[in-house]
């Protein structure tokens, strides 16, 4: 009988930092650029020291204003999309639940689409330009996440059943609406929904953005940390958690929001990557097992991992081009789902 | 054995801990009701009836006459309708759901797991309901547990996984959670549904002494006749909703009584022991 | 509950304060490294795009990266193709452009390879680029400027305006004199022609074609043809039927091969219903090159061809003066067009006409 204890959670979440971190070393030496490791290390301790002005203008730019953003967007956007996937595989009890099925990036894909519409007929500055489709795509997602819920509803509360069926039809409801909306887009604007849609971590963004990622992360996977516990017992049934005395309609409701809440501000940000939320709770369970204890963070930190690997991958196979993120995940994301398929534990 | 028992608290009296009495289901009703406008559906009429520590209690009856309802108001899960049902002078339904889990246990017939998980991992939870919001199980929950598996005789199957062991090992798996929670009241929904007649009269063995040395209240709702009668200090039976008689299995299980309930010819003797024993007959 | 919720949010509230402290003090070091692509010392001065931003850039413009095929072929036919120090994978004309350094797609361009070329001013334009790539330009610091021409005279205007921001508005004004000129002569020559009603095909299946607003419609309209499809949309999709009902005269494709063409043609002729049109019917088509799809100089070239295989009755057999696709010095003129006439597309691109597909 070993059940998990600090010192366990500790020692295993400090072996998955040491391979972010080395994994983060590596995508930052990697790129259409060459960098040197000398130079990255010296370049990397002076942003530490705070000798910013001593970087050389020409890689300091590329790997400091350039990859390091997109690696720590990667870290943060893997990690958000990691612990909703876990978080939804419990509360609606489904293994094949990700952050999508509730239709919150359907509702983020319209949000942004309206706002790249209703830019062009505003003129705003540069600064407000570059948040407008995010914001829009929040916007999006935000009414999606009251939507469902209140589609979901049973005799006041969240049903789990009831939740999953109103998620999976307004996600088809909202997937009509952006093909119409598609249709009737003029040309350029269109472009980028496409792109949108399609996953992308290639455009670098607005600090502010970045910071309120980050912020939102912590804030809501804190949230869900504080339920861990009870979301053990949730898999067992509703009613056997409550009479092992959990407080089950506040779990739902607090899993719900936040789980949506870091969908929404992942997908803003970057569209709709697909795979990592549905397979990284899965193989963090095949190797730690599924207490959400332990569970959570290692998805937070295995989703780090991975979408940060996939997109250094994306930005260096075919550098200059690139693939979309996306594509990257779902090429290794099915034949590892297979493989989990057949072993009968996804 | 049987003591007078009371149907009704004289009007004004408040709830007073009384030790000799630990459960007192008052006059307490139900009514399922999907649609306002349309009749109920079932309705489980006013039933009151009160049971001690160290006392087995089995709701007895055909299908569909409310012994799961019965259990549902027991447990806290349902509000009655009318009149009370309290546990140690608290409202069982009023309590907050980690206090109601340091009290009650529930043991249902099936656990359907999500994702697979140990026996002692899945007895570990029963020590949810003692911990602040995050916490890592300490060395006394750990020892409750293990005392809990030894209890049931299940202690050689802390490290299999649950969905690879039989039925009836299963079951005493889910008891043991159910008595790693300490409760002072000890539920069971037809427990004995899938298991064989050894493993049905090892568990109610199990009960007996559990409730004997851990002082329990244990409230088991089944069909089985001759189960209820061999093991159950009192005896609820219903019958479509009605709550027919409450008493010692001798003064409930009559002939006429039990044929109207269960339809079908039957005889009862007493044993030895003073316990009814109750044969079918074939329907003449 | 609210008991355990409160335990649990100090806990929470200490984690967002550490990190949000931690991550202020490194983005804030790091914000400090943004440097525009301008180092402090060199003068500036602002300009207006045609999206009408403002952008700050230098005086003297040196580097210059190219998102677009057409700006590319602009700065060519500028002659200020020494600044170009990077360009798309599809920069393709002339040659020369292919060897510019690549930074990736229009629409996916790699921003670690356009930083590493330190450019002084980068060109897109609104029908190809995105916006999201304009917008990550600015948060990295580098200008970008936008053309959006709509019409063939702002065509040239826009190539007149870009002239004077890169400090050549003399070069521009001649550039754009002479595609005035040529424009002058070919509506002389159509004078008295009637337009012939066309269907430009971008793409067979879905059936697209172009939108009244395109400078690819103004572009058919200067040749003396008017697109039967009217749409506000940039590329809309119409369907055989409605191509029926309005009966172009002729089809009109954009292909850089000859032979590639009349094989398009071919399977569309052989496509179920294709052959009640009228031009499919009897082998009314033409190809022009594919510098009508890019808003630059070349356009004006790819509007004789059309012109010219849609009225050849208009054209006398004097050789029309030579053509300046590109600056003088650079590369030779072309000889002069033999009259194609629209049934026969293999004469089109005779074998002494610069093909626009350099090999």
């Amino acid at each position: 009988m070993r059940p998990l204890t600090f010192s366990r959670l500790f020692l295993r979440c400090g072996v998955l930092l040491l391979v972010l971190f080395v994994v983060v070393v590596i995508a930052l030496k990697l790129g259409a650029v060459q960098v040197s490791l000398y130079g990255l290390g010296r370049d990397l301790i002076r942003v530490l020291l705070g000798q910013t002005r001593a970087i050389s203008t020409d890689y300091g730019m590329i790997v400091v204003d350039i990859r390091l953003p997109r690696i720590l967007l990667g870290i943060v956007v893997g990690a958000s999309l990691s612990v909703a996937g876990a978080s939804f595989q419990a509360l609606l009890r489904n293994p094949l639940a990700d952050p999508y099925v509730l239709g919150v990036s359907s509702g983020a894909a319209v949000g942004a689409i309206l706002a790249l519409i209703v830019e062009s007929h505003l003129a705003l500055s540069p600064e407000l330009a570059g948040l407008i489709t995010p914001f829009g795509a929040f916007i999006g997602a935000a009414a999606t996440i009251a939507a469902v819920y209140f589609l979901g509803r049973r005799d006041g509360q969240i049903d789990s059943g009831t939740l999953l069926l109103g998620g999976i039809i307004t996600a088809s409801f909202l997937s009509a609406v952006i093909m119409f909306l598609m249709s009737t887009l003029a040309g350029g604007n269109l472009r980028g929904a496409s792109y949108w849609l399609m996953g992308d971590l290639s455009t670098p963004q607005p600090k502010s953005l970045l910071y309120l990622l980050g912020i939102g992360f912590v804030i809501a996977a804190g949230a869900i940390y504080t339920t861990a516990s009870d979301l053990n017992l949730l898999l067992a049934g509703e009613k056997e958690a409550m009479h092992l005395g959990v407080d089950v309609p506040r779990v739902r409701i607090v899993v719900y929001l936040a789980a949506s809440v870091l969908t929404g501000l992942a997908v803003s940000v970057s569209g709709a990557i697909g795979y990592v939320g549905l397979l990284v709770p899965h193989v963090m369970r095949l190797i730690f097992g599924s207490d959400h204890r332990m569970l959570i963070p290692a998805s937070a930190l295995g989703g780090a991992i991975a979408l940060v690997i996939a997109d250094t991958l994306a930005r260096t196979v075919v550098a200059p081009s690139e693939l979309p993120v996306g594509a990257m995940t779902a090429m290794a994301g099915a034949p590892l789902f297979i493989y989990l398929l057949r072993r009968r534990l996804a | 054995m049987s003591s007078p028992h009371r149907t009704t608290m004289p009007p004004g009296e408040q709830p007073r801990s009384n030790p000799d009495v630990r459960l007192t289901v008052e006059q307490a009703s139900y009514v399922y009701s999907p649609n306002p406008s349309q009749a109920p559906l079932f309705t489980l009429e006013a039933l009151s009836f009160q049971a001690k520590p160290g006392e087995i209690v089995a709701i007895l009856g055909p299908n569909a006459s409310g012994k799961s309802t019965l259990l549902k108001l027991i447990s806290g899960a349902l509000e009655p309708l009318s009149g009370r049902v309290f546990l140690n002078g608290y409202a069982t339904h009023a309590l907050p759901p980690k206090t109601r889990a340091q009290r009650i246990a529930l043991v249902q017939q099936e656990s359907r797991l999500l994702f697979p998980s140990r026996a002692w991992e899945f007895v570990l939870q029963g020590r949810h309901a003692y911990g602040r919001t995050l916490r890592f199980e300490t060395e006394h929950d750990i020892t409750i547990a293990k005392n809990a598996l030894a209890q049931v005789g299940a202690e050689h199957l802390s490290d299999r996984w649950m969905d690879q062991i039989s039925g009836g090992e299963k079951q005493r798996v889910i008891l043991a959670r159910a008595l790693a929670q300490q409760p002072l009241l000890l539920l069971l929904d037809e427990p004995t549904l899938h298991l064989d007649i050894g493993a049905q009269v090892d568990l109610l063995e199990s009960l007996r002494r559990l409730a004997a040395e851990n002082r329990y209240t244990v409230v088991v709702v089944t069909h089985e006749l001759n189960l209820a009668g061999e093991y159950a200090d009192q005896v609820v039976l219903l019958q479509k909703g009605k709550c027919l008689r409450v008493g010692s299995p001798a003064t409930v299980f009559q002939r006429e009584l039990l044929e109207q309930v269960f339809q079908a010819p039957l005889s009862v003797e007493m044993t030895p022991a003073g316990r009814p024993r109750v044969t079918l007959f074939e329907k003449t | 509950m609210l008991r355990s919720f409160r335990k649990s949010l100090p806990k929470a509230l200490t984690i967002a304060f550490a990190c949000v402290a931690f991550s202020a003090t490194a983005l804030r070091a790091r914000a400090q490294t943004s440097v525009p692509g301008v180092p402090p010392a060199v003068e500036t001065k602002e300009i207006v795009d045609e999206t009408g931003r403002t952008l700050r850039v230098p005086v003297s413009i040196e580097r210059i990266v190219s998102l677009a095929p057409s700006l590319t072929e602009t700065i060519y036919a500028l002659g200020l193709q020494d600044r170009l120090v990077g360009d798309t994978d599809y920069c393709d004309y002339p040659p020369d452009a292919l060897k510019k350094a690549k930074v990736g797609g229009p629409v996916n361009p790699n921003f670690e390879k356009i930083a590493a070329l330190r450019p002084d001013l980068v060109l897109v334009t609104k029908s190809i680029n995105r916006l999201d790539t304009v917008r990550a330009l600015d948060t990295l610091g580098i200008p970008s400027y936008a053309t959006d021409p709509h019409t063939v005279d702002e065509i040239i205007s826009s190539t007149e305006k870009l002239a004077t921001v890169l400090g050549a508005p003399d070069t521009g004004k001649s550039l754009g004199e002479d595609m005035v000129r040529r424009l002058a002569v070919l509506q002389t020559k159509l004078k008295d022609v009637q337009p012939s009603r066309v269907l430009f095909i971008v793409w067979m299946e879905p059936l697209i074609s172009i939108g009244k607003d395109t400078f690819i419609a103004d572009a058919l309209h200067k040749a003396g043809a008017i697109s039967i499809v009217d749409s506000a949309k940039d590329w809309p999709q119409t369907n055989l039927e409605e191509v029926v009902r309005l009966q172009p005269e002729y089809l009109v494709f954009a292909a850089s091969h000859s032979e590639s063409a009349a094989r398009d043609f071919d399977v569309l002729a052989s496509r179920p219903g294709w052959r009640i049109l009228d031009a499919v019917h009897n082998r009314r088509f033409a190809v022009i090159s594919e510098a009508v799809n890019r808003p630059a100089p070349r356009i004006v070239s790819a509007i004789e061809e059309l012109a010219r295989q849609l009225h050849p009755e208009a054209f006398s057999d004097a050789p029309p003066a030579p053509a300046r696709d590109t600056a003088p010095s650079s590369t030779p003129t072309p000889p002069p067009q033999k009259s194609a006439s629209p049934k026969n597309v293999a004469e089109t691109f005779s074998a002494d006409q610069e093909c626009p597909c350099a090999r």
